[in-house]
């Protein structure tokens, strides 16, 4: 579903992915782990074109989207949750979720009634989001702010989403509560690839993991394999 | 007597006083989504105006005549995002400001050559005959502007805050990347906003050129005022502008009627200068948090 091959990009001079391939297969979940500088973000800002790559292919859905403003490459089916949220503060929370579908909702009038049936589902997920959907997004703590954002992502009905540090900052309870939403979109056969800080609950959800250090693909596997590896014993899971 | 008389300024001060409220609530459209102005809006006024002149004098009905130049207004607006603002604002670099004025000056010199110097009057189906109002004479004109400004603007905010795209305008204000990453294309509402702000400085111009005339040098005193207008009230500060721009109308009439008419421009100038000093973010304007 999305193919990265041979990745470069950077700020400035400094290049930071030095040539990331992966894959994400469609209904897997894929975590992207490494120590904080790896490369991790600007690997997905890089494929969701919030970061222009200087070299390198990205496949969504066999298309090439490489190079594409990030809000075509985002109507063609690619949902990015970025670091640090970014939820829209002075919006109200509903709000935020009826953007979040933007690529498909009528842009004048009758949106609210078409996005209806979505918004149910993404409150049933978060009913806290549902209390607070008249309030500003702003306003919100740190954990319901990172499951509107989840919410917002879902909205557009993505083919891939990429979630990107969804525990950071967050309260132990939460980050349990984060992890226990994206096990339950895995099973409804989302196709995810997850960054993330703490490698454990990453692999405890992920089909596939990589392992970054220093802009590339350092260590790849099956969840279970990587368990086992040493490097990864000494580095990441100790 | 003296009442009456200070009746009536404020009242015919204060519908002039909707014309700068209306101009700098184009400053604000363009703000919202890009936090850049057009600092040669004056001018965008000036050469739609003319522009419905010389549809007037094709003898095209009115109607089509406002249909008309609302249309060159949003076809300027696009023009001035294209030259002076977009390739400025991908290198986050102040460039616009330069730029914007630079085309103001163009916009100036090309009305000089092509409607001559002169300023000229501007027929309207609208009746100038003043109408008696509880002591207070307003002429038809006159309140068209205020149907107008408020028709404007109405419809505008009904955009903003009804339709899905009006609140697009609002999440790139908020966060322009954010709103990339759900297909909100911001070079896009950036445009949208340009050509909005156009068509907000064309109606100021038809509905103000009856009154005031129409020349090259109109522009430099609404925009001035509409300045004023704008920092005062607060770029951000949506309905404010109109207080603020019918308070200013009402001071500047009055102030020129008492004072002689050489003091007409020292009230926006005062309040300028009073609320930079005092208030900066502007009297309705929110207070910026930046979170580090």
């Amino acid at each position: 579903m999305l193919t990265v091959s041979d990745l470069h990009a950077g700020y400035g001079l400094s290049e930071v992915l030095a040539g990331t391939s992966l894959e994400v297969k469609a209904g897997t979940v894929v975590a992207l782990i490494g120590a904080n500088g790896a490369g991790k973000t600007t690997t997905m800002r890089a494929i969701s074109g919030m970061l222009r790559p200087t070299k390198g292919q990205v496949l969504l859905d066999g298309k090439p989207v490489q190079g594409l403003p990030a809000s075509r490459i985002a109507r063609l089916g690619l949902a990015h949750s970025p670091e640090g949220r970014k939820v829209f503060g002075p919006l109200s929370v509903e709000d935020n979720l009826l953007l979040g579908a933007f690529r498909r909702l009528p842009r004048f009038f009758g949106f609210h009634a078409r996005a209806a049936r979505d918004l149910d589902r993404v409150y049933e997920l978060f009913p806290r989001l549902r209390e607070r959907k008249k309030q500003d997004a702003g306003t919100l703590s740190g954990g319901e702010q990172q499951m509107l954002a989840i919410g917002r992502a879902l909205m557009a009905q993505p083919k891939v989403m990429l979630l990107d540090e969804p525990s950071m900052g967050l309260a132990p309870v939460i980050v349990q509560e984060v992890f226990r939403t994206i096990r339950r979109l895995k099973q409804e056969g989302m196709t995810m690839l997850l960054v993330e800080q703490f490698a454990k609950q990453a692999l405890g959800v992920a089909d596939y993991a990589y392992v970054m250090e220093r802009g590339r693909i350092a260590i790849e596997g099956k969840p279970a394999d990587l368990r086992r590896d040493e490097r990864m014993l000494a580095a990441y899971l100790g | 007597m003296t009442l009456s008389i200070i009746a009536q300024m404020t009242v015919s001060g204060s519908l002039m006083g909707l014309v700068y409220a209306l101009i700098a609530y184009g400053f604000q459209l363009t703000y919202a989504t890009s936090k850049s102005v057009n600092f040669g809006q004056g001018e965008l006024v000036m050469v739609s105006a003319f522009v419905s002149l010389t549809l007037i004098t094709l003898g095209l009905p009115y109607w089509l005549v406002v249909l008309g130049g609302l249309f060159f207004g949003a076809l300027l607006g696009l023009f001035v995002e294209r030259a002076g603002v977009r390739l400025a604002l991908e290198q986050r670099s102040e460039g616009w400001i330069l730029l914007t004025i630079i085309l103001g000056l163009l916009f100036f010199s090309v009305a000089e050559n092509v409607w001559g110097r002169d300023d000229r009057p501007f027929p309207t189906p609208i009746s100038q005959q003043p109408i008696h109002i509880l002591a207070v004479d307003v002429t038809p004109v006159e309140l068209s502007v205020a149907v107008g400004v408020f028709a404007i603007m109405g419809a505008i905010e009904i955009f903003k805050r009804q339709t899905l795209l009006g609140k697009a305008f609002d999440a790139v204000s908020a966060d322009r990347d954010a709103g990339e990453l759900m297909g909100i294309s911001a070079t896009q509402t950036v445009k949208l906003s340009y050509a909005l702000s156009g068509v907000v400085a064309a109606v100021a111009g038809i509905l103000v050129s009856p009154i005031t005339t129409v020349g090259p040098t109109m522009a430099s005193a609404l925009v001035l005022k509409a300045f004023s207008v704008a920092v005062v009230a607060g770029l951000e500060s949506g309905f404010g502008v109109v207080v603020v721009g019918m308070f200013l109308g009402a001071l500047e009439s009055i102030a020129s009627f008492y004072l002689g008419s050489g003091w007409r421009e020292a009230p926006g100038l005062v309040l300028l200068i009073l609320a930079l000093a005092i208030r900066p973010t502007g009297v309705f304007g929110k207070t910026l948090i930046r979170k580090v």
